[in-house]
């Protein structure tokens, strides 16, 4: 699941289409991945520690956050809520 | 034949154009003077081309094809890969005939790398060309080592690597003046609860090492200890790559910081001295 995470991940900073679809309608534009509801969800919410506990990339998750503008106090305090969750 | 005109080596991160201002006035303003002594000296030892030993972050390369080490051998590279980045978009000249000689020296010596004759450049290679004010001009081939996704090149590896330019340069006839600028860490993890803690000790110890003779002793310490700097330090796979083209020679701190609030141990240094 880590490597459809990261290929998500990838086509939306790379292929400026993707972008304005998920930008648009994210729901719509993640049904065209088999995701598990709970990824789905974490790409809908902006979840950056469920999206960090996928095991996907951290360069395409760190440019995830910078690209749709995710604050960087939010996602911080949410990769470090991931360690604190995992001990 | 073409001589080894200067080797340098700088950190880079996107917060540097991004969120430059998430650090107070003065310690930002020191890096970006730093910096432009870089460029300075760059500009002073009058490169005929630019070898940028750096890594893709993922923009070129993705994890379906993702080459241990990349030259690049267009003419041009247009930059920045990401949408993302605060950085004005240029195109950089590329040096074609320098890039065919490394690609055909590497696998007549028995190294095994990709080359590409297309690449959108990222901020590892825009950066420091950006802030240290050489951002167009000198032509550049960018050598592209995997630091961002393992298995990666082994640190000694990298080293060769490094002793491998330093051949190919001494044996090219199309340029006099070939300068090397490596770009990469030094510690810092991005996108892990470990984000903004850096290892002061790791980096003071590792800049040490590569200013000495031996070859051993920076590969060994850096292969057993990389693992406690955060995944962003195997970056510093390209700053063994510049002691490599230097030949060990010895090392000069430019400027040395942990910049815990850009999450990265910025190092800038020149070797001064390359041994033959």
């Amino acid at each position: 699941m880590s490597y459809l995470v990261s290929k998500v991940l990838y086509r939306l900073h790379h292929r400026p289409e993707d972008l304005a679809a998920f930008t648009a309608d994210r729901i719509a534009y993640l049904e065209r991945y088999p995701l598990s509801e709970e990824l789905r969800r974490a790409f809908q919410d902006d979840d950056v520690a469920a999206l960090y506990r996928s095991g996907t990339n951290p360069y395409l998750l760190r440019a995830h956050c910078i690209g749709v503008g995710i604050p960087e106090k939010v996602s911080l305090a949410a990769l470090r809520s991931a360690a604190r969750a995992h001990g | 034949m073409a001589k080894v005109a200067g080797v340098f080596a700088a950190s880079h991160t996107p917060v540097m154009l991004n969120f430059a201002d998430a650090i107070p006035a003065r310690e930002r303003d020191a890096v970006f003077v730093a910096f432009k002594d870089l460029g300075r000296r760059i500009t002073a030892c009058a490169p005929d081309v630019l070898v940028v030993v750096s890594d893709d972050h993922l923009h070129n390369f993705f994890l379906d094809n993702f080459p241990a080490v990349c030259i690049g051998a267009a003419e041009s590279y247009p930059t920045p890969v990401e949408h993302w980045l605060k950085a004005e978009h240029r195109t950089l000249p590329g040096h074609a005939g320098f890039a065919a000689h490394l690609l055909n020296e590497a696998l007549n010596g028995e190294f095994d790398p990709s080359f590409s004759m297309e690449l959108t450049l990222d901020h590892g290679i825009l950066t420091p060309l950006e802030l240290a004010g050489v951002a167009r001009g000198t032509p550049i081939v960018p050598l592209l080592i995997n630091c961002v996704q393992p298995p990666m090149p082994s640190m000694r590896r990298c080293l060769q690597w490094g002793r491998l330019l330093y051949a190919a340069i001494a044996s090219f006839a199309g340029a006099d003046r070939i300068a090397v600028l490596a770009t990469g860490g030094l510690s810092h993890d991005l996108a892990t609860p470990r984000m903004g803690l850096l290892n002061d000790a790791f980096d003071v110890e590792f800049i040490r090492l590569l200013g000495e003779r031996d070859d051993d002793a920076v590969a060994s310490y850096a292969s057993a200890h990389v693992h406690e700097a955060g995944n962003g330090a195997e970056e510093v796979r390209t700053w063994l790559v510049a002691r490599g083209a230097a030949q060990g020679g010895p090392l000069e701190v430019i400027f040395h910081k942990g910049i815990a609030d850009w999450y990265t141990g910025i190092c800038i240094a020149q070797w001064n001295e390359v041994l033959s």
